[in-house]
């Protein structure tokens, strides 16, 4: 009975990771005669100063959200466990965000972060503070779009840390408090560390999604102002579908997918040790 | 006092998370009743008379009832080959005790959808399927189908072993013992990983945008064609947002308490 579902993931998912890794060996280009390169084109990627634009702006998004939705997600999280009235209501409104489609959210942000008429600037000048380009401006457009996908993601990391904290032992924290451990010492010495598996297991579902970040970032920007956006998984899809250029966009695919397996071995490996 | 005041405060943070995270959504709803004339007014106005003409201009004079249409029958066509395949792939799984296979199918929920679209693309070229509804109801089954299966696990998991060996004692085919017994016993679960694979085959983007046709065209890729082309002011783009927001939201209602669990893979019990 499964093997419908597993011939269906190798013609669908394993036979293109492999047809993408020999379209990476190829000079192919629409409409040009198509010759074997081999590594001709990994070569290519470490010369392109796209390529290393695109892996320092992958590495700004991902390490800038992640941090900082993790952080907002243990706060929040915190802050739900103690909440005693309106949870349901409360709950509503926190999975809103990240159930939205994402096109939704990009147009929302285009029209709410407009630079002239829109209302996240009038309401900041009419507060005296200083106004922002958001997604036209060159250098923090990139900041932009880790507030946006904080804004969607972190109430989903504050749900799975809350999901943690009612599964926490009572027991600890009884003989912790018997022990003196309370306040700020008993959330540094003893939830935090009970945390940690959860932590860590949002933190891979988040990394999954931040590395190969697409949908918002290309419905607002395109990849824009200039490269300024355009991540390893936008460079890509800018050059194979852009600009035609088959194999070199199959690089730069098989690069950021090995980032993305990397990444999630090394969570794997940390959620073994963190493990009670 | 330190309680209440810190109850004081706790009520403070609460309500402006609340906002926070409403506000836009709020604003994205208004904004959908403002005429052509309010939306441009700046200060932006809080206060107007609420006019239907964006979803009017919408529905009328641009094919999106048609793009929403598509949506429908992608979601729906994906979920259930989601299902089709994911059901008796997780009832097997649970029962023979193997994980491999349910790791595999990790692997389409890891890797970068950009890589697949060069291979589906020359793929589904050269078998005639390029821009069709089929060809985007197989590739948001790639989607649907992680989605569904780790969602069902521990659902039969959870399922007595003393029920379906019972069964197959009384001579029940393997098929049998799934559609028979098995299956009204997980309901719910199924009713959560139906709504969660439709929710998200509707909210996907990146694929249709590359792989549908002018016939096939969903929903969604028609709204990031309507930023582009400047055809149709920001009240109708509101409107457009407002209309595909829909679906998920109802259907995120029904089945809260279930959703994070259902998202994180079976990575988080809640």
């Amino acid at each position: 009975m499964m093997l419908p579902a597993v011939g269906f993931v190798a013609v669908m998912v394993i036979f293109p990771f492999g047809y993408a890794l020999w379209l990476s060996l190829l000079d192919y280009k629409i409409g040009q005669t198509l010759t074997f390169v081999g590594i001709g084109n990994y070569k290519a990627l470490l010369a392109d100063e796209q390529f290393w634009n695109g892996l320092r702006l992958t590495f700004i998004l991902y390490a800038g959200a992640l941090v900082l939705q993790l952080v907002l997600g243990v706060a929040l999280g915190l802050l739900l466990h103690r909440l005693e009235t309106l949870k349901g209501l409360i709950r509503t409104v926190m999975v809103s965000p990240f159930m939205l489609p994402p096109v939704v959210v990009g147009m929302m942000s285009i029209v709410v972060l407009d630079p002239s008429m829109g209302v996240a600037n009038y309401l900041l000048k009419s507060a005296g503070l200083p106004t922002s380009l958001f997604l036209a401006s060159t250098d923090f457009v990139i900041f932009t779009v880790i507030m946006i996908d904080t804004w969607q993601w972190a109430p989903f990391v504050a749900l799975i840390i809350l999901g943690g904290l009612q599964s926490l032992p009572t027991r600890v924290y009884e003989a912790a408090a018997i022990d003196g451990a309370v306040g700020w010492r008993q959330f540094v010495y003893i939830t935090l560390p009970l945390l940690g598996p959860t932590i860590l297991t949002a933190a891979v579902l988040r990394s999954v999604d931040l590395l190969r970040f697409f949908d918002v970032i290309y419905i607002t920007t395109q990849g824009g102002p200039g490269y300024a956006t355009s991540t390893l998984n936008i460079y890509a899809y800018r050059k194979g579908f852009e600009f035609s250029d088959i194999g070199y966009a199959s690089a730069l695919m098989i690069t950021l997918s090995t980032i993305v397996f990397g990444a999630v071995l090394v969570f794997a490996q940390l959620r073994r040790k963190v493990a009670w | 006092m330190r309680g209440v005041l810190g109850r004081f405060a706790m009520g403070v943070q609460i309500v402006i998370l609340m906002i926070v995270l409403f506000a836009p959504i709020a604003w994205m709803i208004v904004s959908s009743f403002k005429s052509r004339v309010d939306i441009t007014q700046y200060p932006p106005q809080l206060l107007f008379t609420p006019t239907l003409e964006n979803y009017q201009q919408l529905f009328v004079r641009t094919d999106f009832l048609e793009n929403t249409l598509n949506s429908f029958y992608v979601a729906a066509g994906s979920t259930l080959l989601g299902l089709a395949l994911a059901v008796p792939a997780a009832f097997a799984i649970s029962w023979h005790r193997m994980t491999w296979p349910a790791t595999l199918t990790l692997f389409a929920r890891m890797a970068p959808g950009t890589l697949f679209l060069l291979p589906w693309f020359i793929m589904f070229s050269n078998i005639g399927l390029s821009g069709t509804h089929a060809a985007l109801i197989i590739t948001h089954a790639v989607i649907t189908l992680p989605i569904a299966l780790w969602t069902m696990l521990p659902h039969f998991d959870g399922l007595p072993r003393e029920l379906t060996e019972s069964a197959q004692i009384d001579g029940c085919r393997s098929h049998q013992i799934l559609l028979r017994i098995a299956l009204p016993v997980v309901m719910p679960g199924l009713i959560v990983a139906t709504i969660l694979s439709f929710i998200f085959s509707w909210n996907y983007f990146l694929f249709a945008l590359v792989l549908s046709g002018i016939s096939s065209k969903t929903a969604i890729v028609a709204s990031f064609n309507f930023i582009g082309e400047g055809v149709t002011n920001w009240g109708t783009l509101m409107a457009a947002a407002t209309v595909i927001a829909l679906p998920p939201i109802v259907l995120t209602f029904m089945i809260q308490r279930r959703l994070v669990s259902g998202l994180s893979f079976g990575a988080v019990k809640g």
